[in-house]
């Protein structure tokens, strides 16, 4: 096969090969990082020497990156002294490990998306910019209730971009036809009625569930914040879900669930969701939770008359708010901050807010983007896309904790333990309690 | 009557392998099913088996979604190049490890062994930190680098030459045959079917990973087919399941194409192992 000689030189060559690219790409390398450290110095001061690139990455795959990949390309076109490069980096936690590893090798892109609940830490991390120096006062423009976490120690460190909150989604024709109320349900008690009246049996097999939901720590968060709970206490160093306010959405879900009228959709995280909506599509289920960012799609594709509703009342109505906020990086350049922020705001106008809504299902960022005769018109042709605008108004930040993010899925474990049988609500609150304090005190 | 339980025993054991068989078909079956629904048909309860219309455009609007060809071509260079110096690194090694007997053998044919137990994801921070320093990240390079060697390759060759008779490596020595000759003239012929299969088993992985690639890329100029295609899939409810499955398809038929080509020196090499 091989003989000895043309091995060795195929070695040789391959050897002396790498190592040619490697010196020549490791020079390249430096080249680049001298280049544009020496551009955007002279840039700062003058606005003539050349355009600032910066780089943005994002998390949102499918149509929605594609209107992404085309808002920035119009951002290009219509700002001379800015290049931002666009890169699709995964879901929010491929995008937040791969942030982090850039930041700890100093080649951290300049802005990007962040979900809302991992602020927190990122900016405990002091991966972040205050962004106060450079929007003076001009964060005013954002609905107030989408900026409770874009603040972390009284910092500004985010503004909203694609954001959303939970909803209850409902089959107006299966609620006719079974007499009831086709706004759906106001309170916990109507959420029961309604699913005892919407669910079919068949000998002992259940055809049809009233409700389902995703056990997920997004909506459980919005039903303890209905029992006028919270899921940390205010300085962010406790959990407090080891309360009435805390049990309640489990002894709600456990019991409906033994009572047959509701499905504990099967999957790990957005497996769940995917069951859910598929379900609700299918006529399976009569109602359920989930996200507003659902709703261009379900719409599209459910043959019924689809109506979304808010999350109904507890003691109160409540939901958190989701999505993602945009972020600018603590170790980018001067010149690449301003950039930055002339991107951020441009991304969050009205002006891209209102198409970017449309498009996308997400809500819009900006109050006057709300009161736009185009958003207006777009609310009155299909109502539903206001309900999670309206819900605002009993909206709540996520948790803000820098380890929030490995804190939710300890919960949200124990959550599917009692839900399955294998622990009492009891049990697992006390043991998300203890593991969650671990976590809290790091 | 032994006959006839000898043959009761063969049907048996002939269902057996049909349902194994078939609990790893299914999911194939379905993806390339899935692939070719439309999407209300996807959404449809009960699910159809086979696609009532045959909705072709999928794959197109998934090859369309994104500059295909190039993740195509990236995908191969880094899958290919990557075997290359596998191939290059474990041969001698495991030859070394398998026929010498020198000072440390066990120590570092430990550390081989240990570099098996631990999975990329928990080192990745401090390769990549130092793929950085050296201006490597974002290239294929640093796709390709860091899997020069193989531990799983070094440990399956040494088994494999560790079986090649004591005589047939005495008598090339008296024939005057270098120890550089004798690893890739009788060595290697005689554990090609190990060989292949590791190869395999290493260009199917570095073809699908996805991790990697993910975190050492920004770029589509670099990008590999796994991340084109999980740029399909929308966050926060919507994908289009078919376009997916679709781009699934698109991903793994290069290596059903090499499977079936490669299937008889798999099944040499578990043979061989066995022995």
């Amino acid at each position: 096969m091989f003989s000895m000689k043309k091995t060795g030189t195929i070695l040789c060559a391959l050897t002396i090969g790498l190592s040619g690219v490697l010196a020549g790409c490791g020079s390249s390398g430096k080249e680049q990082s001298t280049s544009t450290g020496s551009t955007s110095q002279p840039a700062a001061s003058t606005a003539t020497s050349g355009p600032v690139q910066i780089d943005f990455w994002y998390a949102l795959g499918g149509v929605r990156g594609k209107t992404i990949e085309d808002m920035v390309k119009k951002f290009n076109e219509t700002h001379k002294d800015i290049i931002v490069k666009p890169a699709y980096q995964g879901a929010y936690q491929e995008n937040h490990s791969k942030v982090l590893a850039s930041v700890a090798a100093s080649n951290n892109p300049d802005v990007t998306m962040v979900e809302i609940a991992s602020i927190a830490a990122f900016a405990d991390a002091k991966v972040l910019e205050d962004l106060t120096p450079y929007s003076q006062g001009d964060e005013k423009k954002y609905i107030p209730g989408l900026m409770k976490n874009s603040y972390w120690n009284d910092k500004l460190y985010a503004v909203p971009f694609n954001r959303s909150t939970p909803l209850l989604y409902i089959n107006r024709d299966m609620l006719k036809e079974a007499g009831l109320d086709s706004n759906g349900p106001k309170t916990w008690d109507e959420l029961v009625s309604f699913s005892q009246k919407l669910s079919k049996k068949e000998g002992d097999k259940i055809t049809r569930y009233g409700f389902s939901t995703p056990v997920d720590i997004w909506f459980y968060e919005a039903l303890v914040f209905q029992g006028g709970g919270n899921i940390l206490s205010e300085n962010g160093k406790e959990l407090t879900i080891n309360n009435e306010a805390g049990k309640a959405p489990l002894e709600l879900w456990s019991k409906m669930v033994k009572e047959g009228i509701m499905k504990n959709p099967p999957g790990e995280n957005y497996n769940a969701w995917d069951v859910a909506e598929q379900d609700f599509l299918n006529q399976k289920v009569g109602m359920i939770f989930t996200s507003t960012g659902s709703l261009t799609e379900l719409k599209k594709n459910a043959k019924f008359d689809m109506g979304a509703a808010f999350l109904p009342a507890n003691k109160t109505f409540g939901t958190p708010t989701g999505g993602a906020n945009l972020v600018m990086l603590a170790k980018s350049t001067d010149a690449e901050k301003k950039a930055a922020w002339e991107f951020m705001k441009w991304m969050t106008d009205t002006e891209q807010t209102v198409p970017w809504s449309i498009a996308s299902g997400y809500m819009p960022v900006t109050t006057e983007a709300i009161d736009s005769a185009e958003m207006k018109a777009f609310y009155e042709k299909d109502p539903n896309f206001k309900v999670a605008v309206e819900q605002l108004q009993y909206g709540y930040p996520r948790p803000m904790a820098p380890g929030y993010k490995e804190l939710q899925d300890v919960i949200q474990k124990e959550l599917q333990r009692a839900m399955l049988g294998q622990a009492t609500v009891d049990e697992a609150m006390q043991a998300a309690t203890e593991k969650g304090s671990k976590l809290l005190k790091k | 009557m032994y006959r006839v339980i000898l043959a009761s025993r063969k049907t048996v054991e002939w269902i057996g392998l049909l349902i194994v068989a078939f609990l790893f078909v299914f999911p194939f079956l379905w993806m390339a099913s899935t692939a070719f629904k439309t999407m209300p048909e996807v959404r449809q309860f009960p699910p159809t088996l086979l696609p009532e219309t045959w909705e072709w455009s999928n794959f197109a609007q998934a090859w369309e979604s994104g500059p295909f060809l190039m993740y195509t071509w990236n995908s191969i260079l880094v899958a290919v190049g990557i075997l290359i110096l596998q191939f290059l690194t474990a041969v001698p090694a495991a030859y070394a490890f398998a026929r010498y007997k020198f000072p440390g053998r066990n120590l570092l044919f430990g550390l081989v062994l240990i570099v098996l137990m631990i999975p990329g994801q928990v080192i990745f921070l401090p390769i990549y930190v130092q793929l950085s320093g050296w201006g490597l990240v974002n290239t294929l390079w640093s796709l390709i680098l860091p899997y020069a060697a193989s531990a799983f390759g070094i440990f399956l060759l040494r088994q494999a030459f560790m079986q090649v008779p004591d005589e047939v490596i005495e008598a090339a020595r008296l024939d005057n045959a270098s120890e550089w000759k004798i690893m890739w003239t009788i060595m290697v012929p005689m554990a090609k079917p190990v060989l292949v299969t590791f190869g395999l088993f290493s260009f199917i992985y570095h073809w699908n990973d996805y991790f990697w690639p993910l975190i050492m890329t920004n770029s589509d100029e670099v990008r590999t087919l796994p991340i084109g295609i999980s740029s399909l899939h929308m966050s926060d409810g919507g994908t289009l399941w078919n376009v997916m499955m679709a781009g699934n398809m698109i991903l793994i038929l290069p290596i059903l194409v090499i499977f079936f080509v490669a299937q008889r020196h798999i099944i040499k090499a578990f043979i061989y192992q066995s022995k």
